[in-house]
């Protein structure tokens, strides 16, 4: 649509009355009708208001359309109290989409299915993808293969480390609780429900630590194929279901989350090239 | 009159699509002004006309793309916003949505000045004295439809009766106007 | 934090890539003020540049920056790190995030915590790079050089005291580069700026100061004008090659632009530019550099 050209313009004096109400609605209808076809006239209006009203309105929404909302996970998060700049590093973390945690959910839905309708003999599915979610989980909190911000995140007070850090903890917050509430739905004995927490939280640190190694990939790798021939190799070998996590495993595992965690401050502390130790 | 192609309110919208908040702050600085001033003679709680207008612009940012190139933008933001307002004040009684017909102080009620008449000319032709005598049932009608762009089922939550209602009166208020412009005019036309 | 005089101090420093010496014992102080790293393609700048930035560590040597060793404790680099803008030479972008959205991530990186501050500080440095228009753009919809405009933006953040620099001109127009003097120049009455380039026009356009490097070594360290002036009576203009020219080409008037070893006969002395100055310094490296015309 053009702009026509306009013979007729608003004086200033009548716009004014205009602005202070002080038009009856047939006339203050006229003048409405007038501004909507008339360019200049509508551009005299703005003096005529209060000021300082119109640039306060454009300040909200420059702030609405410059910063991009949050996921809603986060906006969740935010609401329990989760402080304003770690929700921003985190918006950024892949681990947190809501695929991801779709995924993570639905596979760790079908393994208790799985296991629910079995009757308990087959939980092999469910002790395995159970404590693997939190670990895949970090992994991909890495980034990318080659981070985009790599460079950045390593020369920035903050701290690769304390960024790492911050990803595996918001993946396991988020990832836990689920996981925890479908172990009470698989059946066996009251301890099932919880006991697949001892491999979750010791492979962890065991990614962490192989990751500052040979990378977080290749470290998750490792943690995935060594946990599969676990619990492959108790359903081979004719033991209990629940083998992977009886009370003598648990032991190895914590005995594997406390060496993970001493290679870890152990290079935390050694390394000279500071906050690439993860 | 300005030999220099200035941008088109269409174009700048196009350039939204792409992301550009020059073209925002642009398209701002055209319409925001007489925004807030139709809205506030609506209502006069300023911070819900601020919030209105805001919500309007971002949600202009977050539409630019449906915008179709018949239309004026101007309308097309005015829409938008008279609605917003509209669903927002829906439980508010203490507020006005529709402007006073009759301003007591205002003299101009009996006599319209001169630039009034002028005005009026311009926009309303003959048709200005007629909506003027409009009887009071039918005047939210056509302030809400014919005059403020809402489609006659808005208009009905609006006013709070059914929309056959609103259309009804519509229709006998379309009448009125039309047995009022074969009349004679009194006075000044 | 107190700020020596000199915020940038290497002695000695060497680093190794298995076999390869990306440096070898460079000495080198760094000030206030913009300083050119003029060199080929692996004479080590983004090594040395890396170092500087506590992107990676030297092997051997003593680097301090800001009066601090960053090898010595996780604090002292930390707080290096505060005082530190970086645009490496490969900056990635996530190709969904805003140019806003990536700034104030970078932003909060640099414990930016107050949201209305950073907001703030995020807009004043993309209008300082031109962006302000397109703060709401995804940066994979943005050209090359709004891309590397950016990554400077970020580099820029709280006009920290050392700012490190890789190839900053990638994809910049004249306007742009005249633009960014005029950053840095600002900058650097406060700052201590590093940048680096291959290119002689932008350390002529940028800096006040020039260090050359090649293979890893330091070969000329001083002021523009210094370096500009050791070509001093080696470059000419004349109707023919020269012979035994280090290098020439011809130029659009039709005449030749000779640099290094005997005048040609007819020859008139021209007005050598850094890029003479360059040309003769690397010696038989230099026709790697100067692509016949």
């Amino acid at each position: 649509m053009t702009t026509e050209a306009q013979y007729w313009h608003a004086d200033p004096a009548l716009l004014a009355r205009y602005i202070a109400g002080a038009l009856d609605a047939v006339t203050g209808a006229s003048v409405e009708q007038h501004l909507s076809r008339c360019e200049s006239c509508r551009r005299s209006v703005g003096p005529l208001l209060e000021p300082g009203l119109v640039d306060r309105t454009w300040a909200g929404i420059r702030d609405a359309v410059e910063r991009p909302p949050l996921p809603h996970s986060l906006r969740l998060a935010r609401r329990c109290g989760l402080p304003e700049p770690t929700a921003v590093l985190l918006a950024g973390a892949a681990s947190l989409r809501s695929a991801w945690l779709v995924g993570a959910f639905l596979s760790l839905s079908f393994a208790t299915l799985a296991a629910y309708v079995s009757g308990g003999t087959a939980l092999a599915p469910f002790l395995l993808i159970a404590p693997l979610a939190p670990v895949l989980g970090v992994a991909a909190a890495y980034g990318p293969r080659q981070d985009p911000l790599e460079a950045l995140v390593a020369t920035a007070p903050y701290g690769r480390t304390r960024l790492i850090l911050l990803r595996t903890l918001a993946v396991l917050v988020s990832v836990l609780p689920v996981t925890a509430l479908l172990g009470l739905a698989v059946p066996g004995p009251p301890w099932l429900a919880a006991a697949w927490l001892g491999p979750a939280l010791s492979l962890v640190p065991v990614l962490l630590a192989l990751a500052g190694f040979v990378g977080p990939r290749a470290a998750a790798t490792v943690v995935l194929l060594g946990w599969s021939s676990v619990v492959v190799a108790s359903t081979r070998g004719g033991l209990d279901p629940a083998w992977p996590v009886e009370a003598g495993q648990q032991g190895v595992y914590l005995a594997l989350a406390v060496a993970a965690c001493a290679v870890i401050a152990i290079r935390l502390r050694i390394d000279r090239q500071r906050g690439v130790a993860l | 009159m300005g030999t220099i192609p200035t941008v088109t309110d269409a174009a700048l919208v196009a350039a939204l699509a792409d992301g550009e908040t020059g073209a925002l702050r642009e398209l701002y600085e055209r319409h925001g002004a007489w925004l807030h001033a139709r809205l506030l003679r609506r209502c006069n709680d300023r911070e819900v006309v601020v919030e209105v207008v805001q919500d309007t612009f971002v949600a202009l940012w977050k539409d630019a793309r449906r915008f179709r190139h018949d239309g004026e933008v101007g309308a097309w933001l005015w829409g938008i916003a008279f609605r917003r307002m509209v669903s927002r004040l829906r439980s508010r009684r203490d507020v006005v949505l529709l402007p006073e017909w009759d301003v007591v102080t205002a003299p101009q009620r009996v006599l319209p000045s001169a630039e009034d008449q002028v005005l009026l000319g311009v926009e309303y032709g003959d048709l200005a004295p007629a909506l003027r005598r409009l009887s009071p049932e039918f005047r939210s009608v056509v302030q809400a439809v014919v005059l403020d762009g809402l489609t006659t089922k808005e208009a009905g939550r609006l006013l709070g009766v059914r929309e056959n209602t609103v259309k009804t009166r519509l229709h006998r208020a379309k009448a009125q106007l039309r047995a009022a412009l074969t009349e004679p005019q009194e006075g000044w036309r | 934090m107190n700020v020596t005089r000199n915020t940038v101090e290497l002695t000695g420093v060497g680093k190794r890539y298995g076999r390869k010496h990306a440096l070898v014992d460079v000495d080198l102080t760094f000030d206030q003020g913009v300083t050119g790293l003029l060199g080929p393609n692996g004479a080590g700048k983004t090594t040395l540049l890396r170092i500087v930035a506590t992107s990676i560590a030297a092997d051997t040597g003593e680097v301090r920056l800001l009066g601090r060793d960053p090898h010595r404790a996780y604090a002292d680099v930390t707080a290096v790190r505060r005082e530190l803008g970086y645009l490496p030479q490969e900056l990635g972008y996530p190709s969904d995030m805003t140019a806003f959205g990536f700034v104030e991530y970078v932003a909060v990186l640099k414990e930016w915590n107050d949201r209305e501050r950073r907001t703030q500080e995020v807009r004043r440095v993309l209008d300082l790079v031109d962006l302000s228009d397109q703060a709401t753009v995804r940066v994979g919809r943005l050209s090359g050089g709004q891309r590397r405009r950016v990554g400077l933006a970020q580099a820029l953040l709280a006009d920290p005291l050392l700012v490190v620099l890789d190839e900053p001109t990638t994809g910049l127009d004249p306007a742009q580069r005249a633009d960014l003097r005029r950053t840095l120049s600002t900058l650097g009455h406060r700052s201590t700026v590093l940048l680096s380039t291959h290119q002689t026009e932008d350390v002529a356009a940028l800096c006040e100061r020039v260090v050359v490097l090649a293979g890893g070594t330091v070969r000329f360290d001083g002021a523009v004008t210094d370096m500009v002036a050791t070509a001093a009576g080696r470059v000419w203009l004349a109707d023919e090659p020269g012979d035994d020219a280090l290098v020439s080409w011809q130029t659009g008037t039709g005449r030749h632009h000779v640099v290094g070893g005997t005048p040609p006969a007819g020859a008139d002395p021209a007005e050598p530019t850094l890029e003479d100055a360059y040309l003769l310094m690397l010696g038989p490296d230099a026709r790697r550099l100067r692509a016949p015309a």
